[in-house]
């Protein structure tokens, strides 16, 4: 749970320390495509499987700035990988993030979002990927049952090894007869993406406050309060070294449920530890007021 | 039974007196919880006197003024020994800086003799006459000014003794609708007296709740990294009235002592607990930095040659630092 819990707030933190980038300078793109896979649909509990985030531009660009991954609040982050390449045809970005669930269900990942200047038409716009949903299955079968001998226990792995070892030569053998060269290793099995057209909704705030309360609830931390504190920041575009003076000042926020979220989240950052399960209490409650605040 | 009175009572009815001086008033509030003294510089007739005396009044303390002129004596502050004829004996005669709130007028009219009798009190919270020590009162706070209008003749307070104030505000004039409430309330009678709100008890009670107030780690080391760029800001830059880009690392002989980030700590903490807060914030961070550090910070001759004044330079400073 704990370590299920570190990886979602890693990742909201991520999503908040690439938004501080976005308030300074966008960069010009064409998005071509903006995707979110998974090299499977169905995960199993326990066992590693990547999400995989691919953005086509037609520009030629070493890296990619403000682009903010998905709230990944029920798996565990393993890893991250990026790979930029760019040729004639453009760029394309592809970020590798390795995660592992914890429990079996359903799990939703909301989109990945980049914030980028289009240079079709000269404007500030935030592209979003698809969201996914996964169904995680139960704990993978146990090679060892309780009670098993050793012996008998070895026995049974040596065959298994045996027939997947005679397997694996048969269809090497095959194909290399069917092919007339040698094998390659087997890629990745990623769905085929879904062209996104660009540019895609922008998520309300009160999504981004859902996210944010998901992390909170997850983990009830002072980590955890800093960083929704920094994405619920964002959200209402302060800056880097804004105190929550400059952002109640403006116009906007001087009343309201917002308000009242800043000045929660405020709390939580910076009191006390005897009275932070209180304030995260507060702030939770904030932010349940903030979305239902959209209708 | 706890008093229910809070140090935002105190202020309340310090701004039902006193017109336009929002920060002056909270400058002493804040020296008041934090066990400090106060360096207020700004032009005569801003109501300096009445805000100390109406603190004074509001808290059923003692107030004195002392007028520092040239020919003053550090005697003439802590007070002297008489001989009494009748008993054939000394007798000590204390002076007017045994008070609550002690409002030292023109400190750098006096020479360095009498602002170090002055001075030397506020930091021992004693003086001493002839053989013996006698504490001053609790609480006691010093309010000194200076007019930075009128330097001729003057005796400028050496850095050393400048650090010994916990925070030093500049005080400027009053906004127009405040300068007409002012006319509307004084040009009729005299000031309205202050009823008292609080005790010297409730004072030192809130003072004990000040030094408890909680800074976070976080904070903590923004206190720590806004001391250090005073000291080292060459990375940080200010634009001159000619309109050039200069380094403030440039025109800053030296920066702010560890006695600035004590300074910073016990100023943000008062002013969370002035805001009914138990917990301290970046903001009150930011909002007492300027009090805190611009009468610790050795500015060079360049600083004026280009035209600039202190506090731009030490709002580039506070600018430059991200609040956490």
């Amino acid at each position: 749970m704990a370590r299920r819990a570190a990886a979602a707030i890693a990742a909201f933190a991520l999503a908040a320390v690439a938004g501080i980038a976005s308030a300074q300078t966008l960069a010009r793109l064409t998005v071509e495509s903006f995707v979110l896979a998974a090299d499977t649909n169905a995960p199993q509990v326990d066992v590693p499987f990547h999400l995989i985030l691919t953005l086509r531009v037609r520009e030629r660009v070493t890296s990619v700035e403000n682009l903010n991954l998905p709230v990944l609040a029920e798996l565990e982050l393993l890893g991250d990988e990026r790979e930029t390449t760019s040729g004639s045809r453009g760029t394309e970005y592809r970020e590798t993030i390795a995660v592992v669930a914890h429990r079996a269900g359903a799990i939703a990942i909301g989109p990945a979002t980049l914030e980028a200047v289009d240079a079709r038409d000269g404007k500030a716009k935030e592209w979003s990927t698809n969201g996914l949903t996964l169904h995680v299955a139960g704990a993978a079968p146990q090679t060892l049952k309780d009670g098993a001998s050793a012996i008998e226990a070895g026995a049974i792995v040596f065959a298994r090894t045996l027939l997947v070892g005679f397997g694996i030569v048969a269809v090497v053998v095959a194909a290399v007869l069917l092919l007339g060269r040698r094998p390659r290793p087997a890629p990745i099995v990623v769905p085929p993406p879904v062209t996104v057209e660009a540019p895609v909704r922008r998520r309300s705030p009160q999504e981004q406050a859902g996210d944010a309360l998901v992390v909170l609830r997850a983990e009830r931390s002072r980590p955890s309060a800093v960083a929704v504190r920094a994405a619920m920041w964002r959200m209402v575009g302060a800056g880097e070294g804004e105190t929550l003076g400059d952002v109640l000042g403006r116009r906007d926020i001087r009343e309201g449920t917002l308000r009242e979220l800043l000045i929660a989240l405020e709390r939580s950052a910076f009191t006390y530890d005897d009275d932070l399960p209180a304030a995260i209490e507060d702030a939770c409650g904030a932010l349940e007021r903030f979305i239902g605040s959209a209708g | 039974m706890t008093s229910a009175r809070t140090p935002g009572d105190l202020r309340a009815a310090l701004a039902q007196t006193i017109v336009g001086q929002s920060g002056v008033i909270e400058a002493l509030l804040l020296a008041l919880l934090s066990n400090g003294h106060v360096l207020l510089e700004g032009p005569p007739g801003l109501a300096k006197t009445l805000a100390c005396r109406s603190l004074a009044a509001a808290l059923e303390g003692e107030f004195k003024r002392i007028q520092f002129t040239p020919d003053l004596l550090p005697s003439d502050i802590v007070g002297t020994r008489v001989f009494d004829q009748r008993e054939s004996a000394f007798a000590t005669v204390l002076g007017p800086i045994f008070a609550n709130v002690v409002l030292a007028d023109e400190i750098n009219r006096a020479p360095a003799k009498v602002q170090s009798a002055l001075l030397e009190a506020m930091q021992e919270r004693q003086a001493t006459i002839g053989p013996q020590s006698h504490p001053l009162p609790d609480p006691f706070v010093v309010m000194a000014t200076m007019n930075p209008l009128d330097s001729e003749g003057t005796y400028a307070l050496p850095i050393a003794q400048m650090d010994r104030f916990l925070m030093k505000v500049n005080v400027g004039y009053p906004p127009r609708e405040d300068e007409l409430r002012i006319l509307d309330r004084f040009a009729v009678a005299d000031t309205q007296p202050v009823r008292s709100v609080a005790t010297l008890d409730d004072v030192r009670r809130w003072r004990e709740q000040s030094h408890a107030v909680h800074i976070d780690e976080k904070l903590k080391r923004y206190i720590v990294e806004l001391v250090a760029t005073t000291r080292d800001a060459q990375s940080v830059t200010v634009t001159a009235p000619s309109g050039a880009t200069l380094r403030v690392g440039d025109l800053i002989e030296y920066g702010a002592s560890p006695r600035a980030t004590l300074a910073l700590a016990f100023l943000s903490r008062a002013r969370a607990l002035l805001d009914g807060r138990d917990f301290a914030l970046p903001d009150d961070v930011r909002a007492v930095a300027p009090h805190a550090l611009r009468h610790r910070i050795g500015f060079s001759y360049r600083l004026a040659a280009e035209g600039l004044k202190a506090d731009a330079a030490i709002d580039a400073m506070i600018a430059a630092v991200p609040a956490p």
